[in-house]
């Protein structure tokens, strides 16, 4: 099958579909006729896309956090928790790290240890081996949207199991969920089986059962200019439409600068919408979700709330259709489900405080959103030129060509040869360029403000001003200034 | 003095490239040769890099949770394919949840970890005990 954005056809969609649910025993167990009439009996209070437009017509800012442990009982329990002491508004099951490499072998080998010695030695849900059955359980159990979040690059039988489990809404992407998430998997298989994912959710759109996309945003989650990650959600956008898929949701992650934070959320739907337009295909549901600082986290719980209620600030100044939430344990990693519901309550006291106030526009504001306007056309712009008008080629091509470019990731397929690093005010510029189709007068404004920084500190920019930036926050700053 | 080489690796089904991005820049500024095999590396891929490269020391890093499970029988592997006295350490968030340090320190240390480091680490404690432990003294 070449690689093309097109609608998969029905015979592909179906020769795969036999090897997917092959995959592992639980495959066997997923009918989708019958997924279908499961998902039709769910009430509009547990579908994520109904509670979304809800949310956008009354301009509501959702707080929902991340979660998952090995077992079905403790899964169940902490999300319930999560419900009834956090307040969360909308619920995730986040998928362990076996099951993201499809390992379900050493993740079947986890959940029997995790019985055996009474707690978790996942990181995660691991909702393939558990199957259709125990993922309905989770979604009765509780009284609001449940979404899959992850981080698999082929998430085929994940997607089969969880969406016939009552799942609605579910994260990730051929880029998203590929250029952070592993080294040696090419850009065109993960376009592929992402395509498999959304034509499945395509299908199910067409049968009147609405489920929500997100393409995850913050990709590394460190130092990502606005216009990376807004280019990578625009073209995920695209294929998800392209294959059937009517809601989105689109990421973006914290990056500490208020107006570069609140500029980057008021133009990614337009962005999106802006170019779904350009290339014909049907209008949809655009909604979007903050992420809280993404980065390296404070270790002392108190300043790990401070770093969690800024960005909580700026979700409800932004006006996000949600944010997700960080927890105090952040920089130990799993958190428990007592410091899960407080990160869940500080946000939603500064939400519900903050929801009838907005940034108004300013001069700094309007100078930023026309960057990452111009920047991110930029890129979406090459990447078409580079496809002949075919979004997925065109992908392909440009991460070949470093005209898409991700900081700090981990695979090879990404080019690696920008360098993000913070200016004066704590905004994102880019220190060296790669490969980014920026012209004369974008790339201008980014050596003036990080030259800016580079005089008030007394020192030429350089690789250690990013090693500086990557560990300010432990040091209770944004800027990484120099030590001494 | 001769460089040193150490092998540099993120175990597992783990993906943080961050950090192992800035042990690399940072040990190889220290003046080591680093092999970096990157994120999501074997207990064999450790192995076999070390071998090759005749490598002093193996860095073992795990952000993820999942680090007690992947790092099990490492050096007894490095017994059956004649490194077995290779220097070993690990760190990041080793385990799944808050769990008290001295206590995953040890589990760590019985594993055959020659140093055990904790979450927020700076590059430059490891690369201090690494000149220690290979007795490179400074001139």
């Amino acid at each position: 099958m070449d690689l093309t954005v097109r609608q998969m056809d029905a015979e592909e969609f179906q020769r795969q579909r036999q090897e997917v649910l092959g995959q592992w025993q639980t495959g066997k167990d997923v009918f989708f006729e019958e997924a279908v009439a499961y998902q039709k009996s769910l009430p509009k209070s547990k579908i994520f896309a109904e509670k979304l437009a809800e949310g956008k017509e009354k301009g509501i800012t959702y707080a929902q956090p991340r979660a998952g442990v090995a077992l079905i009982n403790e899964h169940i329990e902490l999300l319930r928790f999560l419900q009834d002491e956090g307040g969360a508004d909308f619920l995730t099951s986040t998928i362990d790290s076996y099951t993201r490499q499809n390992r379900y072998t050493e993740a079947q080998a986890g959940i029997e240890e995790s019985a055996m010695i009474g707690r978790s030695m996942l990181n995660g849900f691991p909702a393939v081996n558990h199957g259709v059955a125990a993922c309905r359980q989770v979604v009765e159990s509780v009284q609001v949207p449940v979404q899959v979040r992850h981080g698999t690059p082929d998430a085929r039988l994940l997607a089969e199991i969880t969406i016939a489990g009552g799942f609605t809404d579910y994260e990730g992407g051929g880029i998203s969920y590929n250029i952070p998430y592993s080294k040696d998997v090419s850009i065109e298989s993960t376009i592929k089986y992402w395509q498999y994912v959304d034509r499945l959710i395509g299908l199910y759109e067409e049968q009147g059962v609405k489920i929500n996309r997100e393409p995850f945003g913050p990709l590394t989650g460190t130092l990502v200019p606005p216009a990376i990650s807004h280019a990578v959600a625009v073209i995920e956008g695209i294929l998800a439409v392209a294959q059937g898929v009517r809601s989105l949701t689109l990421g973006y992650g914290q990056c500490g600068n208020l107006i570069q934070d609140v500029a980057a959320l008021h133009t990614l739907p337009v962005l999106a919408e802006e170019y779904l337009v350009k290339l014909g295909l049907p209008k949809v549901m655009i909604t979007t979700v903050f992420h809280q600082w993404m980065g390296g986290f404070p270790q002392d719980e108190a300043k790990a709330f401070g770093v969690i209620s800024w960005g909580a600030v700026t979700a409800a100044l932004g006006k996000a259709s949600k944010v997700i939430v960080k927890t105090p344990h952040e920089a130990l990693g799993i958190p428990t489900k007592e410091a899960n519901a407080a990160g869940i309550r500080t946000t939603k006291q500064i939400l519900t405080m903050l929801k009838d106030q907005s940034l108004p526009m300013t001069p700094e504001l309007a100078l930023e959103e026309d960057m990452i306007l111009a920047e991110t056309r930029a890129i979406l712009d090459r990447v078409l030129e580079l496809g002949e008008g075919d979004a997925a080629v065109g992908t392909v091509r440009a991460f070949q060509a470093g005209v898409i470019d991700v900081p700090f990731a981990p695979s090879r397929y990404n080019a690696g040869k920008i360098l993000p690093a913070r200016d004066t005010t704590g905004a994102i510029r880019l220190l060296d360029f790669g490969n980014i189709p920026f012209d004369e007068t974008i790339k201008e404004f980014h050596r003036e403000r990080i030259a800016q920084r580079g005089r008030d500190e007394d020192r030429d920019p350089s690789f250690q001003m990013v090693i500086d930036d990557i560990y300010a926050i432990g040091k209770g700053m944004l800027v990484g200034r120099p030590r001494g | 003095m001769e460089q040193k080489t150490v092998v540099l690796g993120v175990i597992g089904s783990d993906v943080h490239a961050v950090g192992n991005r800035i042990l690399d820049f940072a040990f190889t500024q220290a003046g080591f040769k680093v092999i970096n095999i990157g994120v999501l590396a074997t207990q064999e891929e450790f192995i076999h890099s070390a071998i090759e490269t005749n490598a002093d020391a193996l860095l073992v890093s795990s952000l993820y949770g999942h680090g007690e499970m992947d790092c099990r029988g490492l050096r007894e592997k490095c017994q059956e394919t004649g490194i077995g006295k290779i220097i070993m350490y690990v760190g990041g968030n080793l385990v799944v949840g808050k769990q008290d340090f001295e206590s995953v320190k040890e589990r760590f240390l019985a594993m055959g970890f020659d140093r055990v480091y904790p979450p927020g680490t700076l590059p430059d404690t490891p690369i201090e005990d690494l000149r220690n432990d290979l007795g490179m003294t400074i001139d």
